[in-house]
């Protein structure tokens, strides 16, 4: 690589901080595959990248009552997490449309989350989860912020210059939840041009509960409430989800460019909202 | 700022000296001469920088160098054995899974790690496991029928 750089490699998050603290223009790095990237395209060029592969704290998934992903754990890792897959097989269905077996290999969940793009793929999943990310600030505080305050705007999170999230933090599923991931892309490594995550909680045909969330047509990931309030309490008819459609493809507000027009994007968001309300309806029927 | 690196490459350990900004992709090209490690995009869309560590596939022109420390790194240089070629690699030139050698060590590499997770890849398991790498030549289909022959010819049939 042509821009030179210092390579810090911590072992603690506590030294991670201190590194960062004391190093202007010192960036995170977690499993690289966006930093790297814009570094070499000339977006981005830290001083120095302060390595979180090898703090011990930041890589696995823990379970016990709730679950606790560290933020460093490669997406495979994830995916092949038992109780992920048991738990949150939505969450590893998105991660296993990502990218390549190379770029799921070092990308992590904390990267994907951290890296705030519209269109993070682990991101819709983890809003209709509720997920909260764990963040330790400098002074060695530890707080929760729930995924759906974290993203302020492309690039742009909440977290203060040497904040550092420490793990995905999920409560258990509820028995009667069932959730389900749709994306649109062209060829398996594109982005996504829409993609959709809807959980449910049905009592025989109501709604109890709804979560509906996007990616890649708004500024940010983020929930539909709207939608969810439009679905919550009602019976689960066809005319409703036509209605939740038509308000999901009224509620986003995507960007035209090279890779799909708005309209598109627009429209493949309605068609994901239903196609995910007739799935789930048709699993839980007996 | 350089710094001392150890890890096992292709088997055997090896010690080195490098920046903090080099990626695995440069070290071992420049550093230890292992050419078989293409770069294509730089970018870690085309996969011919595929090398394994611990036996996982990664894109090597986007993983830092020092990143190796204290892992295995596989190249392409590190399948045969002797002059004998591995199972994927007879099974590439058999097939006619090779035409201009560029994107082959990266997917042979790809395979190897596909192959040793599942021994009896369904077709669509290997297209899953070969979307990050492209070939520009092939169109795919020998590459999958190689594929099938090396698990095949790893399994002992012939």
């Amino acid at each position: 690589m042509r821009g030179r750089f210092e390579f810090l490699r911590p072992r603690s998050v506590e030294e991670a901080q201190e590194l960062k603290a004391r190093t202007e223009g010192a960036k995170y790095l977690a499993g690289g595959t966006d930093l790297i990237v814009r570094m070499k395209e000339r977006k981005e060029s830290p001083a120095a990248l302060v390595s979180l592969r090898r703090i011990a704290e930041l890589s696995g998934v823990r379970a016990d009552g709730f679950v606790r992903v560290g933020s460093a754990t490669p997406i495979a890792d994830c995916i092949g997490d038992p109780a992920l897959s048991s738990r949150f097989p939505v969450l590893v269905q998105a991660m296993a449309s990502m990218g390549s077996v190379q770029i799921r290999n070092v990308a992590t969940v904390g990267g994907n989350l951290c890296t705030a793009s519209p269109c993070a793929d682990t991101a819709p999943p983890l809003l209709v989860l509720g997920a909260r990310l764990a963040v330790r600030r400098p002074g060695g505080q530890e707080d929760e912020i729930p995924l759906e305050e974290f993203f302020l705007g492309p690039r742009q999170t909440r977290l203060g210059p040497h904040d550092l999230v420490t793990g995905v933090v999920l409560d258990p599923p509820a028995p009667n939840a069932r959730a389900i991931f749709f994306k649109k892309r062209r060829v398996a490594m594109d982005l996504a041009l829409a993609s959709v995550a809807v959980l449910l909680e049905l009592d025989g045909a109501t709604c109890v509960k709804a979560r509906v969330a996007v990616g890649s047509v708004a500024p940010t990931p983020r929930r539909l409430e709207s939608v969810e309030r439009l679905l919550t309490g009602q019976e689960m008819k066809r005319d409703l989800l036509l209605a939740a459609a038509n308000l999901a493809r009224e509620s986003v507000a995507p960007i035209c460019d090279l890779r799909a027009g708005e309209e598109y994007r627009r429209h493949i968001t309605g068609v994901f909202v239903r196609r995910a309300l007739e799935t789930l309806l048709g699993q839980a029927r007996p | 700022m350089k710094h001392p690196l150890a890890f096992t490459l292709n088997g055997s350990p090896v010690l080195g000296e490098v920046e903090g900004s080099k990626l695995l992709l440069e070290v071992l090209r420049d550093h230890f001469h292992l050419t078989g490690t293409k770069e294509g995009c730089g970018k870690g869309e085309c996969g011919a920088c595929t090398v394994l560590v611990d036996g996982r596939p990664v894109n090597s022109c986007l993983f830092p160098a020092l990143e190796a420390e204290g892992r295995e790194v596989t190249t392409i240089e590190g399948l045969p054995r002797g002059t004998e070629l591995s199972a994927v690699q007879q099974a590439f030139v058999e097939q006619g899974g090779i035409q201009c050698g560029f994107c082959s060590p990266g997917m042979i590499l790809s395979v190897q790690a596909l192959l040793d997770r599942n021994p009896t890849p369904s077709e669509s398991d290997i297209r899953d496991a070969l979307v990050g790498n492209i070939c520009r030549c092939t169109g795919y289909v020998q590459i999958v029928e190689a594929v099938h022959a090396a698990a095949g010819l790893r399994r002992g049939e012939r």
